[in-house]
């Protein structure tokens, strides 16, 4: 009995313990970021670009935030729209035919595909042999590739999410399917697929390993032609930090990655906490 | 008419997507077709990487077993610590305290790698260094603990679900005969969640074993066959990713590199598919129960 007991609050005992450090070790993270990053995170960072010898020891990121913007850029207008369609594909129209569990069984082991073999097939497809080069449309289009399994797959819930009561009164009021789509599901949908879009373009703002391969280069100026090599946050902080460049300017921009990427995230929380107009 | 249409495009839309998709592992295959036919499987069993050498050596053996030490070493960390957090969540966690936990999980999953990275080199290197007097602190440990508290959010989101979904039969039974909270959950709630549990570490371990950045920050990169989990090695991501760009296109240099990639991808098919195995044997364990 005693010892039952004591294997019971010893359970407990780990239980918590497990829960306190997971909190901890993430929140801590953060903490550091803000704490140690928070100095260099001035105005004068956001606007200007990287000066001083090595380039990067002082100035700003401006073209880095501008590179990483148009990278995102790029892949969201490449993968939104195949990624609703095929969503719709998916959640609509494909019954329960052996294509559509095809579809998506592909796009679900697409979605665990490691980011650096896109950038791998995004080198030798983009770069080398559509012959873009490193250029802001190799990487845009790369990262385009990577998120678009993030994009069908939220959108795909989101659409079957809709309350079956909709469409069980559209098929009764012999309404076309299309018209239920356009009409009614996906505007009642629309917050869902939204916040899965914004997730993805968090997903590819941080994403490295595709375009360091693909698109980002230490320093490029601000020119943002299609075909030219871009910098980026993500590539800028690897570099600022692996080349020892600048340990200050590296926490800042770590900083100001992290706070992009919450913001895109807890506004995507929020829009999919949020339900589409005339929910029950 | 409209629906007609409708459908037709999505149907067109959908089936490019799958090839295109379909197509990157077909390509990828192929631009490391030569290597393969050329070396055949000493590319994995070789540990002799000198690329530009002539002839060149390419096995990546090396590579092969740092990814997975540092994949395996971190799941060994993050399935003990996920699970019970998973179980403290769903069991334990008073609501005000799961409610802070749980939007703190979601949001860290979209933090990115080379962040983690970041944080892990100035942080976690730096203390081994300091404090365990090593001459540089990175090594397939450093990088399993940070692969660690990347995959934790993946794993105790899973399993919490996992551990959710047990039907609530079991806990009355369990209450009634006067078990104990803590006891009833590992006895009852964690065996019966094993196939979800699988899951989370099936989902942990592939975004650990794919991982690039955060690896290639802190495993220190160097092309010795790793000895313990304590020494450095070189990982495929990391690989591919430090060597891509000075490779010659359609040179041996580069042709490995693509079969790099692919063994990832294989290592990966392979874990999902062993574990989809095992999960489909708990089912009817469960069913017949």
């Amino acid at each position: 009995m005693i010892l039952r007991s004591f294997l019971d609050r010893f359970l407990l005992a780990v239980f918590w313990s497990a829960g306190l450090v997971i909190l901890l070790v993430l929140t801590g993270i953060i903490g550091y970021l803000l704490l140690r990053g928070g100095s260099s995170l001035t105005l004068e960072f956001l606007t200007t670009a990287p000066k001083g010898l090595p380039l990067g020891t002082g100035g700003g990121v401006l073209p880095a935030i501008k590179g990483t913007l148009m990278l995102v850029l790029i892949a969201v207008l490449a993968a939104a729209a195949p990624g609703l369609i095929t969503a719709i594909y998916l959640s609509e129209y494909g019954e329960s035919s052996k294509f559509r569990a095809l579809v998506n069984i592909t796009i679900q082991c697409m979605a665990g595909i490691p980011s650096i073999v896109t950038g791998l097939f995004g080198y030798a497809f983009f770069v080398v042999y559509l012959g873009f080069g490193i250029s802001l449309l190799a990487g845009g289009l790369s990262l385009g590739i990577m998120i678009f399994p993030v994009i069908v797959l939220t959108a795909r819930d989101a659409l079957l999410a809709v309350n079956e009561q909709y469409r069980l009164a559209g098929a009764a009021l012999g309404v076309s399917r299309w018209y239920m789509l356009h009409r009614v599901i996906i505007p009642q949908s629309a917050p869902a697929i939204l916040s899965g879009i914004l997730l993805a373009m968090g997903y590819a703002a941080g994403a490295t390993a595709p375009i360091m391969v693909t698109a980002a280069v230490i320093s490029a100026g601000m020119s943002g032609g299609l075909m030219e090599p871009v910098m980026a946050l993500p590539y800028h902080l690897y570099i600022l930090f692996s080349q020892h460049i600048s340990m200050e300017k590296a926490y800042g921009t770590a900083l100001l990655l992290v706070l992009l990427l919450l913001f895109l995230n807890v506004t995507a929380l929020l829009l999919k906490g949020q339900h589409g107009k005339g929910g029950y | 008419m409209a629906d007609t249409m409708a459908m037709f495009t999505s149907l067109v839309v959908s089936a490019c997507a799958t090839i295109l998709l379909l197509a990157i592992v077909v390509f990828i295959a192929r631009e490391s077709w030569p290597v393969w036919s050329s070396f055949g499987l000493k590319i994995i069993t070789g540990t002799d990487w000198s690329p530009l050498a002539r002839p060149p050596q390419l096995g990546l053996g090396t590579m092969v077993l740092s990814t997975l030490w540092v994949a395996l070493g971190a799941m060994f960390i993050a399935a003990p610590l996920g699970f019970s957090g998973a179980v403290f969540l769903a069991e334990f966690a008073p609501a005000w305290l799961a409610g802070a936990i749980r939007p703190v999980l979601n949001i860290l999953t979209g933090i990115p790698s080379v962040v983690y990275g970041f944080v892990g080199a100035t942080v976690l290197v730096k203390w081994f260094e300091v404090s365990l007097h090593m001459a540089s602190g990175e090594s397939l440990f450093c990088a399993s603990l940070i692969l660690t508290v990347m995959v934790l959010p993946y794993i105790v989101t899973t399993s919490e679900a996992a551990i959710r979904s047990v039907p609530a039969e079991y806990r009355q039974a369990a209450i009634a005969l006067g078990v104990s909270r803590p006891y009833m959950a590992l006895r009852v709630l964690l065996p019966l969640a094993k196939r979800g549990l699988l899951g989370a570490l099936i989902l942990g371990f592939g975004r650990a074993a794919g991982e690039t950045m955060a690896v290639l920050m802190l495993a220190g990169n160097t092309l010795h066959l790793p000895a313990s989990w304590f020494s450095k090695g070189e990982p495929l991501s990391a690989l591919i990713a430090l060597e891509l760009g000075t490779s010659e296109a359609g040179s041996p240099h580069y042709q490995a590199l693509f079969a790099a990639g692919l063994v990832l991808l294989v290592i990966l098919f392979i874990i999902n598919l062993i574990l989809t195995i095992i999960r489909k044997d708990f089912d009817r364990v469960v069913r017949k129960s």
